[in-house]
């Protein structure tokens, strides 16, 4: 009887989680499923109504996404501005990363092991920047990168970046620093270590996995960023973001090739992410909660 | 030699004063570059800048904020930011504990799902909602609609209709972020002691009371904490909208920062479209500051 | 590995194609040449266009090395979805930046653009001898009407067709009724003259064919209601109603006005999709292309798409018509140009209007249309070239060449020219949402957005 009733409790257990586990996976690939899907048909099997499952599968949308359009004599053709966009997008978001880490490294270092006054209204005006919605920043922005030349540059936008990144740079490496018993910084400073000496040879080691996590959320942050790029960068400076509306054109919307800039605008950070996803979790937590 | 020593006290104290300065002096400067444009801008929020008709540009202090409370579209915007953020919040924290619990139990192939979460956090919102877009077309060639006749529901009219545009962009939403609440609810229910688990077992306490007695108020700093996170970025949504509906039907989805785009860039009041742009500032500011003191509040009663 | 030799055969597929309706690139350039101005006058000055996405923008691309062959300058260009463009040029307009010479617009940008002082006037490039021949150039062969829509006064609420030329119309788009033949000659339905026969077919093709009656423009932005609702209102009225009158005063609740609008209104909620209110022009277009709708009231240009077997469902089974009249019967459709001017703040103006006049020469704007269907096309020399007949001719039977022309002879901007147009039609689209929602009557929507209206013109200074 209670052997029954406990197989019976852990079938219906194996059931709720084989039900979560489908909504779960269902919810979460389903989108990316449909728009690799969509990114290999023709444009008749697109606007097909009701829509299919079952196609001629057809690359010619990556081709025309990455050489232009070549489907000859089309009305309406992409250069192959695509593969610039994607190299924008690198060259912006490491440059800002970067930026923001190597600024970031010894502003929350001060910010986490010292004391002095206006650390509190520093940190106060440095995460309050989180804040601000772009459309406050973007026009000034425009108006003084247009004057002094940055418009449509590369280091323009990697230091519009820091914007959206540094903020977010400093706050969570403070929290990593902070997590790393000032003991062990005592220790290293007793036995004669200079400043410098204690954040390169012990708080940065401790670290990596945060500052890795930084990183790769700071990289994430900065090539989801779709407005200020669209008022700031230029043709050649556009990021793969700006790219993706360009397949609105006047008289047809290029979904297919829309769909196969998303899926591989998307692979990057992808394959980054899961490489190191288990640092993401905890480092997203750790960084969070401290 | 001991003479050595207490000059060496006394550099590191003086370095100690000085030492903070020159590690944020790199990060001061770009923040004297970041706050410029934005003195810029609440600079033109006390103008009547109008970018047609430069002529009348002129120094009006308060005026554009006045004039906001006569403006309808204001109150409809406010109603819609607060409503949708409240809204939003709640069910993507919600949902996120649930996803959080599940993929903290014992669930074959837990890793993977998990890596698998992560996957929306890597695509621009503005290319999750075309995505979205394309998905949920009103008519039986959109995706959704056409899976759900299978279950005999819809069609939904997803943009068409005022009640309905609110939720598409709720779920749109809710795609693109759950990932990341449920990620860091997840690391706080994998951070959380054992021992009162242990006791409750002992106790015999049945899986709700654990959860709402134990799990719940020891997750609690990191509930606000998300929270915290998932009302400021609510309270800014843009890109969503901006790629689906654009602020309609109706104005139903018209949010503060929709109408400050459209005084700004569509209809060229930079004044007025740069104090919209302000208000929505100081309401992110005052809930998050609001919101910070909760989590505060909640760490501390927190037994460590 | 595949992957390239695809992508190479293409490109001589392409390459291959541009000769077949032209000879080599060197007769091109001696087409040019015999024009008697000195093309190499700004040989190595960079130049910067602002261009929307669109077919002539597409169909110049491949063009231009051969641009830089002819004139030796820098060219570099910018090009946007139409919203994200004309905030961009807006910014650098206003900046007076300079960031873009050569930019595309229109009649009723360049209302916005002129009062600002933010476009030159392109009458002293046309008459400077060093830059224009006129006897290659032939501006006489532009159709007049297309020309003259660019031209205005600057005298708010008047003078469109007067005074200075502000831009160059490279394409033509005029407003018409397509609708699904089959379906209509299926189920004896008659093709609409007026509002109400329209109604009544957009209800017949619901109930017979089971497919929206017909689907419409939605949105409360980009342009969504001054195309197919404005030229029905305007010929409706005869062409005596405008939206503002001459006092520059909003007459959008004239009695006329309310009683079209309810009815069109009211046809779009029986019998068009029920996503109406999301409904960029794409999506309309797309819908019709689809099959999924019996009628819509827009750009003629969008039957390049539904003429196009790889991309519409109903090709060959569409019908062009005159958006219905009113009781008098007249149309009287609305027109749009896009066409290329230049930036007051420009740097180099001498090279971008070479710039302009090799776009707008007779052979590119052919070779537009030609390899891009570009259209319509804005010289007569293209309008009756024979690959172009030839192109266009069996289009809905030949009812899409008749149509058009028929509906350019009277077609004229719709708009009483004055810089707040963006304003007016979002504050017009929000009055259709809210009688679409049933949230007020016709009457008393379109009489709060004059009032809008009415306080937006007094905030302007436009009246005072």
């Amino acid at each position: 009887m209670s052997t029954q009733a406990s197989a019976r409790s852990r079938l219906s257990r194996s059931a709720a989680i084989a039900v979560g586990a489908f909504i779960l996976v269902a919810w979460t690939v389903f989108p990316f499923l449909w728009i690799l899907l969509t990114s290999l048909k023709s444009p008749t099997d697109i606007v097909a109504v009701p829509p299919t499952f079952t196609f001629t599968p057809t690359l010619n949308n990556y081709i025309a996404l990455l050489f232009g359009d070549q489907s000859g004599g089309g009305v309406s053709t992409t250069r192959p501005d695509f593969p610039r966009f994607f190299v924008n997008s690198v060259i912006i978001s490491v440059g800002a990363i970067a930026l923001s880490v190597l600024v970031g490294i010894p502003a929350a270092y001060a910010l986490a092991r010292f004391d002095f006054p206006l650390k509190g209204a520093l940190a106060f005006i440095f995460m309050s920047f989180r804040f601000v919605p772009f459309i406050v920043f973007v026009v000034p922005l425009y108006l003084i990168y247009q004057r002094v030349g940055l418009h449509n540059t590369h280091l323009g936008l990697i230091l519009a970046y820091q914007l959206i990144s540094l903020p977010f740079t400093i706050w969570l490496l403070r929290s990593f620093f902070m997590e790393i018993p000032v003991e062990i910084q005592e220790a290293a400073a007793i036995d004669g270590c200079s400043w410098l000496g204690v954040l390169t040879r012990v708080i940065l080691p401790l670290s990596l996995p945060g500052l890795a996590v930084t990183v790769i959320l700071g990289f994430m942050f900065c090539w989801n960023a779709f407005n200020y790029p669209l008022m700031l960068a230029g043709r050649n400076t556009f990021p793969v973001t700006v790219g993706a509306i360009q397949f609105i054109s006047y008289e047809q919307v290029l979904w297919g090739q829309m769909a196969a800039a998303t899926i591989i605008s998307a692979l990057p950070q992808l394959i980054l992410s899961l490489m190191v996803q288990k640092y993401i979790v905890r480092g997203l937590t750790m960084g969070a909660v401290k | 030699m001991g003479n050595n020593i207490q000059r060496r006290r006394a550099q590191r104290r003086r370095s100690r004063v000085v030492l903070p300065y020159v590690l944020m002096a790199p990060a001061i400067v770009l923040l004297v570059g970041m706050v410029y444009p934005f003195a810029v801008g609440a600079y033109y929020s006390l103008t009547s800048y109008w970018l047609q008709y430069p002529q009348r540009f002129r120094f009006v202090w308060f005026d554009n904020y006045i004039e906001l409370l006569e403006e309808p579209l204001f109150s409809q915007a406010l109603k819609f930011t607060l409503g949708f953020t409240l809204v939003a919040v709640v069910v993507q924290v919600g949902l996120g504990i649930a996803a959080a619990l599940f993929l903290h139990g014992r669930v074959p192939g837990r890793s993977t799902l998990r890596a698998m979460m992560l996957m929306p956090l890597m695509i621009p919102p503005v290319i999750t909602a075309l995505m979205w877009k394309i998905m949920m077309a009103s008519t039986n060639a959109g995706i959704l609609n056409h899976l759900l006749s299978y279950i005999g529901l819809g069609p939904i009219n997803w943009f068409g209709a005022t009640e309905a545009a609110m939720v598409s962009i709720l779920i749109i939403d809710t795609w693109g972020n759950l990932p990341f609440v449920a990620l860091i609810l997840l690391g706080g229910l994998q951070a959380l002691p054992t021992e009162p688990y242990e006791a409750a077992r002992v106790d015999g306490a049945g899986a709700w009371d654990i959860f709402r007695f134990i799990t719940l108020p020891l997750l609690a700093p990191f509930i606000v904490l998300v929270a915290t996170f998932r009302t400021m970025d609510s309270l800014r949504i843009f890109d969503v909208i901006y790629a689906t509906t654009v602020g309609g039907p109706n104005d139903a989805t018209t949010n503060l920062h929709i109408m400050a785009y459209q005084y700004s860039f569509q209809w060229y009041q930079l004044g007025r479209g740069m104090a919209q742009g302000m208000v929505l500032l100081l309401l992110v500011v005052v809930i998050s500051y609001l919101l910070m003191r909760m989590w505060d509040r909640a760490a501390e009663r927190t037994p460590k | 590995m595949r992957l390239h030799r695809r992508s190479f055969m293409g490109l001589m597929l392409a390459m291959s194609t541009t000769p077949r309706a032209f000879a080599q690139s060197d007769d091109s350039l001696a087409y040019f040449r015999r024009a008697k101005i000195n093309w190499r006058q700004a040989e190595g000055q960079p130049l910067a266009l602002g261009m929307n996405k669109h077919p002539f923008t597409e169909s110049l691309l491949p063009l231009i090395p051969e641009f830089k062959e002819l004139t030796g300058i820098n060219l570099d260009y910018l090009i946007l979805p139409e919203n994200e463009y004309f905030t961009r040029l807006a910014a650098d307009l206003s900046q007076k930046q300079g960031e873009f010479s050569v930019i595309m617009t229109g009649p009723m940008r360049n209302w916005q653009y002129v009062t600002p002082g933010w476009i030159d006037e392109l009458d002293p490039f046309l008459k400077d001898p060093k830059l224009t021949d006129p006897a290659w150039y032939k501006l006489d062969d532009f159709i007049p009407g297309l020309l003259s829509a660019n031209r205005w006064s600057g005298k708010i609420g008047a003078g469109v067709g007067e005074g200075p030329l502000y831009s160059i119309p490279v394409m033509a788009e005029g407003y018409i009724l397509h609708y699904r033949k089959d379906i209509f000659d299926q189920y004896n339905i008659k093709v609409p003259t007026t509002i109400d026969e329209m109604a009544e077919a957009a209800r017949l093709v619901k109930k017979h064919a089971g497919i929206a009656g017909i689907v419409a423009r939605g949105t409360p932005n980009v342009a969504a209601l001054a195309t197919g609702y404005i030229s029905g209102l305007k010929s409706y009225t005869g062409g005596e109603w405008s939206e503002i009158d001459s006092n520059m005063r909003a007459n959008l609740h004239d009695p006329q006005a309310v009683k079209y609008t309810e009815t069109y209104i009211d046809m779009i909620r029986e019998s068009g999709p029920p996503n109406w209110a999301n409904l960029q022009w794409y999506d309309a277009m797309e819908s019709f292309a689809a099959g999924q709708a019996g009628m819509l009231g827009d750009a003629d240009i969008f039957a390049a798409t539904f003429e196009d077997p790889k991309r519409s469902k109903v090709a060959g089974k569409v019908g062009y018509a005159l958006i219905p009249g009113g009781s008098g019967g007249k149309t009287i459709a609305g027109l749009w140009t896009w066409a290329l001017g230049i930036n007051k703040a420009a740097k180099n103006k001498t090279a971008a209007w070479l710039f302009i006049q090799w776009a707008t020469s007779q052979r590119t704007l052919l070779r537009a249309t030609l390899n891009y269907r570009n259209l319509n096309p804005t010289r007569t020399s293209v309008t009756t070239d024979p690959r172009v007949k030839e192109m266009i001719g069996s289009w809905g039977g030949g009812s899409y060449v008749e149509t058009t022309k028929k509906n350019f002879e009277t077609a004229r901007i719709a708009w009483v020219p004055q810089p707040e147009r963006t304003r007016l039609r979002d504050i017009r689209a929000r009055a259709h949402h809210a009688i679409y929602f049933k949230r007020m009557s016709a009457a008393d929507a379109l009489k709060k957005a004059s009032a809008d209206l009415d306080r937006v013109l007094k905030d302007a200074g436009i009246r005072p």
